[in-house]
Order: structure tokens, then sequence, then C-alpha cells
């Protein structure tokens, strides 16, 4: 073991939002805005460590469940449990894109490539392409999580026993089906489009090789496995779920057969809640489950502490498209905005 | 074993066969003026005729975990939907969930068992069973789910006791005995009862379990069959050794699980003025330190089983066993 310099700790703001954070994004201008269990979106100033308070309104009766920016890179999404899937724009406008009467609105999916949205309801999933609207299903189960492939040509839906996926261009289609049993919460398309990866309720991942179908199962996790991150390269796949950072290996041959790269972390009796990976580095910020956060170098196979423990579990975490500032929230309402920039 | 964790949001389970009168019930926990804030989780097919945001329609998704627990089937949408729960900002007061008709309970408990989420913000407080006075016989001969719903109860309202005499009530009263002698009865009409005798009552009110000794069934003879559900006591009176106990009840769960529909207890331990409260629900067990001993009871420990072909004698030794050596 070697001893490194304390990195001088970057400058950040704290906010208390007294609500759940649900979701966080930056819009392509660098703009953070923040959905929380209150049904409500913060917008934060412009400068991430002004003092300013953030500028709240409101998109649901109920909570906001789900949260993303918008395929335009200019507004953002909020689905809610009032049945609602919003557009709201920095000025404060909302409007309404989908009304599922009551049914949940639990995951978010955009492609800016094909500026497409989806959004989960029920057992159906929702395809928003311009004006037109598609409903796809119904899946075996509630769909759990919603992602699409890097270049929009498909969507892929996770739920009881496995994963199905539609092509975009014909929503009509019977998807294809990936099978394995469990109950599916996330699930990720790798930055190359060759693997699809779930995160399962039996503490356990699911990696798919598209391309041959055959699959592996990797195991070991402390407790069900909720968020999944690619590297921006796609070489690891990252994952919540223990006190460590563990790290699958898809550069090469993939990761059958090895184990994984598992990073120390400084946090003691504390499991990992959230993983969010720099758009263009190999870093991955990790929020745990008594609110601490620290951000994982790939390359130098270490891992740095970046903001102390709150007792709250890490909720959710944004990286700004530039990469140079991260924001974090917990379920108590602690959002805590990072300016990695190196200072002059 | 873990200890009592504060503010958890009490579950209360409402079972009953179709008719039995679980809408009226719930009608009332949504209308009546108690100041108390629940969320009800109502069956897909539901009747609930109130506009209430706090009212989520669920299928009943069951899942079979695949953890290697053959008996271990959860209700998916209940993670879902509690987690989906605990992220709006108003605290509720209670959660309540209810059942189709043909519902096995068993998936909705263990799903308070198995999740870690669901662990961390609820705690499932009681299986209320509603029971239809008039049918429940007929019931008991053409589905094994109006059995299993009062095996699994901790509260049964025996409803519609006025479209029966008092002799069919006296009937139907001990066949319920015969399969669960450990859960509170009322006596309903139109489902009318004090809320507070069926939601938040802590720990399933344990404490009865103590003092529930059931000898007014010795003049009612009954013929078991193979494959009843009945239910059995063993006691000890003393404290047990907790580590000898958990070794012990964990094996009886994993060998009988399938068998065992309910098991439950109030135990003393020596070093702790509190009541260690146990339940299980088929294989799945969990225990909390609940409400410490009151001055002058007997600190004694006791268990219950609810289900088919028990082996008493062998429950009782196996019990007798855990008892802490002075």
């Amino acid at each position: 073991m070697n001893t490194v310099p304390a990195a001088k700790a970057p400058p950040r703001r704290d906010v208390a939002l007294d609500a759940y954070v649900v979701g966080l994004a930056y819009d392509a201008a660098g703009n953070l805005a923040v959905a929380t269990g209150a049904g409500k979106i913060a917008f934060m100033p412009a400068d991430p460590l002004s003092s300013e308070a953030p500028r709240e309104i409101v998109a649901h009766r109920g909570a906001s469940l789900s949260f993303a920016r918008d395929a335009d890179g200019k507004a953002f999404l909020s689905g809610g449990d009032d049945g609602r899937l919003a557009r709201v724009t920095l000025d404060g406008s909302v409007t309404e894109l989908l009304n599922t009467k009551g049914k949940w609105i639990e995951a978010i999916a955009v492609s800016e490539r094909r500026n497409l949205v989806a959004a989960t309801a029920g057992r159906s999933v929702h395809l928003l392409a311009g004006d037109a609207r598609h409903e796809l299903g119904p899946h075996p189960s509630t769909v759990m999580d919603i992602c699409f492939s890097p270049d929009g040509s498909r969507l892929a839906a996770s739920h009881y026993g496995g994963a199905s996926i539609h092509l975009t261009a014909r929503p009509g289609e019977k998807p294809r089906t990936l099978a394995w049993k469990g109950s599916h919460l996330a699930v990720r398309y790798s930055p190359n489009s060759k693997f699809l990866a779930t995160a399962t309720q039996e503490n356990a991942i699911h990696v798919w090789r598209l391309a041959s179908g055959a699959d592996m199962q990797m195991q070991g996790y402390l407790t069900k496995v909720k968020s999944l991150a690619w590297s921006f390269d796609g070489n690891w796949l990252v994952s919540s779920g223990t006190e460590l950072a563990v790290c699958w290996g898809f550069a090469g041959k993939g990761p059958e057969g090895q184990p994984p790269m598992e990073l120390e972390t400084s946090s003691v009796a504390a499991t990992v809640t959230q993983v969010a990976a720099h758009p263009a580095a190999p870093f991955i910020a990790m929020g745990f489950s008594h609110g601490a956060i620290e951000i994982a170098d790939l390359a130098k196979k270490r891992v740095m502490p970046l903001a102390e423990p709150t007792d709250s579990p890490v909720s959710a975490i944004a990286w700004s498209s530039d990469g140079w500032r991260v924001a974090t929230g917990t379920e108590a309402g602690q959002l805590r905005l990072f300016d990695l920039k190196p200072q002059a | 074993m873990t200890s009592g964790a504060p503010n958890l949001i009490p579950v209360t389970v409402l079972t009953g066969y179709l008719g039995a009168g679980k809408t009226t019930l719930l009608n009332r926990i949504l209308t009546e003026d108690h100041g108390k804030k629940y969320a009800v989780i109502i069956n897909e097919f539901g009747e609930v005729g109130i506009d209430n945001e706090l009212i989520v329609n669920a299928d009943e998704e069951i899942f079979e975990m695949n953890n290697g627990c053959i008996c271990c089937t959860v209700r998916g949408d209940l993670i879902r939907i509690i987690g989906g729960l605990m992220k709006r900002s108003d605290k509720l007061d209670g959660l309540i969930i209810e059942t189709t008709g043909l519902a096995d309970p068993a998936p909705v408990a263990q799903t308070f068992f198995t999740d870690d989420d669901v662990r961390a913000k609820t705690k499932l407080d009681a299986i209320v069973t509603v029971v239809d006075a008039k049918f429940f016989q007929d019931r008991l001969k053409d589905s094994q789910e109006a059995e299993e719903q009062v095996a699994f109860a901790d509260v049964i309202l025996l409803n519609k006791t006025d479209l029966v005499s008092a002799d069919e009530l006296k009937l139907v009263e001990a066949k319920i005995r015969e399969i669960n002698k450990y859960a509170k009865i009322f006596h309903t009409q139109n489902s009318q009862i004090p809320l507070d005798q069926i939601l938040d009552r802590g720990a399933f009110d344990l404490q009865r379990i103590l003092e529930v000794e059931p000898h007014f069934l010795h003049d009612h003879h009954h013929h078991e069959h193979d494959g009843d559900i009945t239910s059995i006591s063993v006691t000890l009176d003393g404290p047990v050794n907790p580590e000898r106990f958990r070794m012990w009840i964990s094996a009886v769960l994993r060998e009988k699980g399938q068998d065992i529909l309910r098991s439950k207890g109030v135990l003393a331990v020596d070093g702790d003025d509190r009541r260690l409260v146990f339940q299980g629900v088929h294989m799945l067990m969990d225990s909390n330190f609940g409400q410490p001993w009151r001055e002058g009871d007997k600190r004694a420990s006791k268990l219950v089983f609810i289900g088919r072909n028990l082996d008493g004698v062998a429950l009782k030794r196996g019990f007798d066993a855990c008892a802490q050596k002075r």
C-alpha cells in the first residue's frame, strides 16, 4: 500500500430540500433540476456554488417517481404516481405528454439520437416518437425499468422473468425475449450495444451477449441490486449492492470465469445504493446507504472519498454532460452539488 | 436477531373470501373521521368507490424468489408499491393491503420478511381475516383458500352474525377454532368494529398468545384428518437460550416450513427485560424485542404453530431442549 497526497476537497454546495430526492438531471447547457417525492421540480441556479435558493414548481399531485432530461436536452421529463408524464422547462412551464389514468410512471428513458421518449405504466411501455404514441406490451409483469440501445434502434424493458427488446422503428412487432427467472429491477445496454445487463431482486446481476443470446449470472451481492452503470468506454460494469466497488471487466474476452475487480471503499458497514458513470472518463460516482459519496477511478484502481456520511441513503446521482459537475441527493432530501473543475 | 426499530409503518393485511365484507370494512377505513393517514393497496378487482390518491390499485404479482428457498414467493408488486409510497412526503400512520378473495396470504406476509427495503420501512402488524358467518362452512368444503385465510389470521372478524342463529354461530366459531385457536375473534355485523381493534395493534398482539389456553375445545369432539390445518402451542416455564432456540427453530422451519403456515411466540431471555417476540410464515422468520415484561408477569416462553401434520410431541421435546440452563 502506498500513500497518496490528500486531494483538496472540491468546492461544493449543500441544499436541504425536505423531500425524497427521486431524480437529478442536467440539461445540455448545464442547468440542474431535481425531482422530489413531494411532486415538485426544483431548478438550481446556473452557478452551482451560488447561495441563491432553488426555484420550485409543482409537477404532480403526489410524488414524482422518475426523472430524466428530455431528448432535446432543453427540458426535463418527470413521471408521477398521478399517472402523468410531464415535460417541464426552465421557465417553469409544465406540459402533460401522457396521462395513464393513475398507473404509476416509474421509469423514463430517452434517446437523443432518435429523439424518442419512453415511459413505463404498469405492464406497458409508452413510446413517444414526435407526435406518435405507441403502447408496447403488455409484458409478463409490471415493467421495472427501461433503456434505449445507444443508437436508439431498440428499447429494452426489464420485468419478472427477464427482459424484452422492442424495435423502436416497428413498435407493433413482438419483442425479442431474454429469459431468466427472477425479478429484474434495472436494465442497461452496454455502450457498444453488445451486452444487456439487468440488476435483480435476488442479490445478483445478469448479463446477456446479444449476438449469441448466451448469458451470465454474477452473484454474491449483500442485497438486491438496484443501480447499474457501464463505464463510458464499456470496459466495466459497476453496480450497487455491496460495500465495495464491484467492477466486472468487459474489455477483451469478457468476464466469464474471471473474478470482478473489487476496489476497497472507505465506507464501513454501509452498502452502495447508487452508481453513475462519468460521460467521458473512467470514473464512477458511488452513493452509499449512510449518505457518503465516493468516486471510483477505474484506471488507477482506487476509490476516492468525495463527501462524508449524512445518515440518509443516497437515492440519485447525476453528472453534467461535460463531466465537470456531479450532483447527489438522499432520501431525506439533502442535495450536494460538486464542482470538479480544477481551480485556478 | 434484530432489535426493535422505531418508526416502522404498521401494515395490516386484509383477507377474506369473496363477499365476506372486506370492501365494506375498507370503505369504513377510508371514510371514517379517525384523523389518521392510511395508504390502501387494493386488488385489481377492488370495488372501493372512493377517489383518494392514497388508494393504489395493484395486480397481485406473485414472484418466486430465485434464491433456493422452494416455498419462498413474494408479492413483487408490493415491493414496488411500498418503495413508491415511501418516496412521498406525507407521513403514513399505516398501510392496509387488501387481497383478492382467492389469495393465499403467504406471499404477502413473506414479502415483509424478505425484502430489505420493505423491512427497513414497514412492519407486518396483523393479518385480519373477514369470515362470512353464513357461508363459511360451505367455503371450507369448496376452497382450500378459505381455510388458509383463517389459519393465517391474527384477528378474525366473524361477520354477518345477524344472518345466522346463535347455534349456527357457535358451530362456525368452533370450526374456526379447530383451525386457529389463537386468533382474536370479533363478532360483527356489516363489518362494524372500532378500527383501533384491528389496526396498529403492535406485533400481532402477541401477549395474548401467552394468555390463551384453549380449553373450550376439549368437550367438542373432533377427529382430525391428515392434511387438516390445526394449531398447537408449546410452553416453557422460564427463559430460552436464544442461540439454541435460533438453531432449533431454523431447523424446524427449514424441514417442516411447507406444512407450518404460521409460527409465532413470545420468549423470555436472561439479561433482557423485554419480551423477545418471534414470528414466522412458512420457512421465513423474524424476531424483535417487544414490550418489557410487567411487574408480576411470569416470564414464560411460548410458541404457537398453525399448520398441517404438526408433530406436537417432537415440537415440545425440541422446545424443551432450548430452555436456559440455570
